[in-house]
């Protein structure tokens, strides 16, 4: 296979959310054939460069949101092509080295403390890998210390907060007061969760409330192109 | 409302639920569930529990000595005696009442259905208004008070004390730190009980709903163990690993009970619903694919021979319609048919349980003595027949003419409810076992969704039309203004 028909190969894989050779993927029948690890290992073998790699990523991605936006592809679907990038941008990203690879950012997304709910905040966070933000999740019940050490460790451009209670949104406001006495002047914040509201981000001093998955996404790619 | 012996749906066989409660022993002997509360892990091991890391594993015989154990008949007394019940375990009485924790109320204006936030006002009108339903048996907390955490729990005990007639679900404890005052308000425990969510899917304990269940426990005050697993995210998407899931963190419910108190006053409740992931994971609560869930996992306590909690009627609709109302007719119908027999949230609630509304209390009300007629009344019928009959009826009632389609809609998601599309057999447990081990090692709801994409395509997710049609509501109106003592 050529360099070309490799990358075509992996693009494909992608589009088909098909991770490794124990997967189904998309139409369930692709058990036993190579998914986007073994032709990510063949194709950095074969030298190609990550970004490259990365392109052909960002191409496949495009491709899985418009078929999801067709109802062509479900959420199942294209959280698994997400997930596809996500596991390759870290195999390209600890194998070479190159540190944030993909150049679109650093994104740290947590629920706050008390607050047990994730399951919002794990789909944003497979999504926003498989776009190509570097992603850390410190995952629920977060106390607000172990956010700010996180911010100060990890350097994000991005933190994302999610909570799912009333109790716990006031929780979400005490950890944004944290971020602005602390003065993280770049910082942009992002907050999510069924109870909250764009009036609610508004009043603690987040930059952008989102609704969905979706909206997240948006959001964030008018900031980064703004930036 | 009774069901009859003739009446009594069982969409699993005996052997079915028998390799189901196989299977989740197995996943709690070989799995376990994480437990961070170092006080609970030591009790647990004390009395002949295993761990591995934060991992407390169960044998079998912990299971069977809880099962045993566990009380079979609890009583629900309320401050008005003449509301006082019993519910035992082998037997089909139905109960049904309110529930929710619902964040907003949807309230009818001159432009329209509007929602605002709900408060303690609302639970105070809520609760005033359910005391004349003739259809509430019993009052779950259906909104909190709109009050800092601290002074949560004694507000409300304090309104219910003073509005409520019927027995008290308070469903949650906010602060542990309040519970002695809350009884002292509450004046007569036996008029009290609560609900805990003890497990968070999959197989997680969350250590403050453990202090305050064991605190509950000790005071043998009655309590439900509460899993909401979503299929598809915090579950496996087969209905068969849902269930094996659920069952398995219900069960680790009743064993930690009995330890703490051998012959504890706990029930079994589960609400083992799907996500919808045609789009955006939301949960799925009165669609065909749920009601047959948290049917099937009633009629799996009733195996158990256990106090059952059942959930129906939480539509998915955000604002009474016709769609909503058919719904909840479905899910009451076959809740009680498969073995629910103390029914929450089954009045009152919009929108996956983020709304209530007063004029859906009436309309419920309305309903469900519809529902409850036709299992007096049509004993003959089978429970499809029963559930299309009244499902019309009850539309009829609204000023709906149910033409040929809805008639083949509602039929469609009957058959759905009713007919499996899964094996129940031991290699297809073992891959659904294995499904929930590599979810739980890897600890993200992502493996549940990708794992989801063959069952999408396979028709798990029931899709069909909506129901539109206008509701007449003048009578809905008329009985809310003649309620007494409300302020709306
Ligand atoms: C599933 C669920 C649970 C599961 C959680 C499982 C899990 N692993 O997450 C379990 C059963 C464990 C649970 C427990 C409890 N729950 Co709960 N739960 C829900 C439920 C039904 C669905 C939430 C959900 O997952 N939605 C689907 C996801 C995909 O949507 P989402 O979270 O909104 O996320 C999207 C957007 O909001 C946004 N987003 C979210 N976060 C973020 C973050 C960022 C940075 C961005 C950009 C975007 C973003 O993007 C996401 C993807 O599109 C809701 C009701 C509802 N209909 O929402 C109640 C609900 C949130 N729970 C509620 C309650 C009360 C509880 C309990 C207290 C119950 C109890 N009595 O013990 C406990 C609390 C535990 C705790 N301390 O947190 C209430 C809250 C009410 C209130 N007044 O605050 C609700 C509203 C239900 C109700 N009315 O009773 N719950």
């Amino acid at each position: 296979m050529n360099k070309d028909e490799l990358l075509e190969k992996l693009e494909h894989s992608v589009v088909m959310g098909h991770l490794d050779a124990d997967d189904e993927g998309y139409d369930g029948s692709m058990e036993g054939t190579p998914g986007t690890l073994e032709l990510l290992e063949q194709a950095l073998e074969a030298g190609i460069e990550p970004q490259k790699l990365i392109e052909s990523f960002r191409v496949a991605m495009e491709k899985v949101g418009n078929l999801f936006a067709s109802e062509e592809y479900n959420l199942a679907d294209m959280l698994a092509s997400a997930e596809c990038v996500g596991e390759a941008m870290e195999i390209i990203e600890s194998k070479l080295q190159v540190g944030n690879s993909s150049n679109k950012g650093k994104f740290l997304i947590a629920t706050v403390e008390g607050d047990l709910h994730d399951i919002g905040k794990n789909i944003v966070a497979t999504m926003l890998k498989g776009a190509g933000y570097q992603v850390k999740d410190l995952g629920i019940n977060v106390p607000a210390q172990a956010i700010m050490q996180e911010i100060r460790e990890f350097k994000p451009d991005f933190v994302g907060l999610s909570a799912l209670l009333t109790s716990t949104m006031i929780e979400m406001e005490h950890v944004v007061r944290l971020i602005k006495e602390d003065s993280f002047p770049d910082l942009k914040l992002f907050i999510g969760g069924a109870p909250t509201s764009q009036a609610f981000a508004d009043k603690i001093g987040a930059d952008h409330y989102c609704r969905d998955v979706m909206d997240a996404m948006n959001k964030l790619e008018q900031v980064s192109n703004v930036s | 409302m009774i069901v009859t012996e003739k009446q009594q749906l069982k969409m699993l066989s005996s052997a079915e639920m028998q390799l189901l409660h196989e299977g989740s022993c197995s996943l709690l002997s070989r799995v376990g569930v994480k437990v961070t509360h170092a006080g609970i892990a030591a009790l647990l091991l004390a009395s002949g529990a295993q761990c591995k890391g934060d991992r407390i594993m169960l044998p079998q015989d912990m299971v069977k000595n809880a099962l045993a154990q566990s009380a079979r008949i609890i009583q629900f007394e309320a401050p008005d005696p003449a509301y006082s019940f019993t519910v035992n375990g082998p037997e089909n009485q139905v109960k049904f009442g309110t529930g929710g924790q619902a964040l907003y109320v949807v309230q009818r204006t001159s432009n329209g259905w509007v929602r605002k936030s709900a408060g303690t006002d609302d639970l105070k009108q809520i609760i005033v208004l359910c005391n004349q339903l003739k259809q509430v048996d019993f009052i779950t907390r259906p909104v909190e008070c709109d009050l800092p955490d601290e002074q949560k729990d004694v507000a409300k005990a304090a309104v219910f004390r003073r509005y409520c007639s019927k027995p008290i679900n308070l469903a949650n404890l906010v602060k542990l730190a309040r519970l002695a005052e809350v009884l002292e308000i509450i004046g007569n425990r036996a008029h009290l009980s609560f609900i805990i969510s003890l497990v968070s899917s999959p197989l997680v304990m969350d250590s403050s709903a453990g202090d305050k269940f064991v605190a509950i426990v000790q005071k043998d005050i009655p309590v439900a163990i509460s899993s909401c697993p979503q299929g598809g995210s915090t579950a496996p998407f087969s209905e068969v690993g849902e269930l094996l899931q659920l069952n398995a963190e219900l069960l680790f419910g009743f064993v930690l009970a009995n330890v703490v108190r051998p012959g504890a006053k706990v029930l079994y409740r589960g609400i083992p619903i799907t996500a919808n992931l045609y789009s955006d994971a939301s949960p799925r609560w009165c669609q065909p694919d749920s009601i047959r869930r948290v049917a099937l996992a009633a009629q799996l306590c009733r195996f158990y021979n256990l106090p059952c909690c059942g959930t129906a009627g939480v539509s998915d609709q955000a604002v009474p319609s016709a769609q909503g109302i058919s719904e909840k007719v479905l899910s009451w119908v076959y809740e009680a048919a498969c073995g629910g027999q103390y029914i929450n949230s089954a009045l009152g609630m919009l929108e996956q349980v983020m709304s209530v509304s007063y004029y859906q209390y009436v309309i419920d009300d309305i309903a469900l003595g519809i529902v409850k007629e036709k299992f007096s009344k049509a004993q003959s019928l089978a429970i499809s027949q029963l559930a299309l009959s009244a499902a019309l009826e009850v539309l009829g009632c609204f000023g709906i003419e149910p033409d040929e389609k809805m008639e083949a809609e509602l039929s469609a998601r009957i058959r759905h409810i009713e007919n499996g599309l899964e094996p129940y057999n031991e290699t297809y447990i073992e891959d659904q076992l294995a499904v929930i081990e590599k979810a739980v090692n890897k600890s993200s709801s992502t493996v549940f969704m990708k794992a989801a994409r063959k069952g999408l395509r396979e028709g798990y997710l029931y899709k069909g039309a909506r129901l539109d049609a206008s509701l007449d509501l003048a009578a809905v109106a008329e009985r809310l203004e003649s309620s007494e003592g409300l302020g709306t």
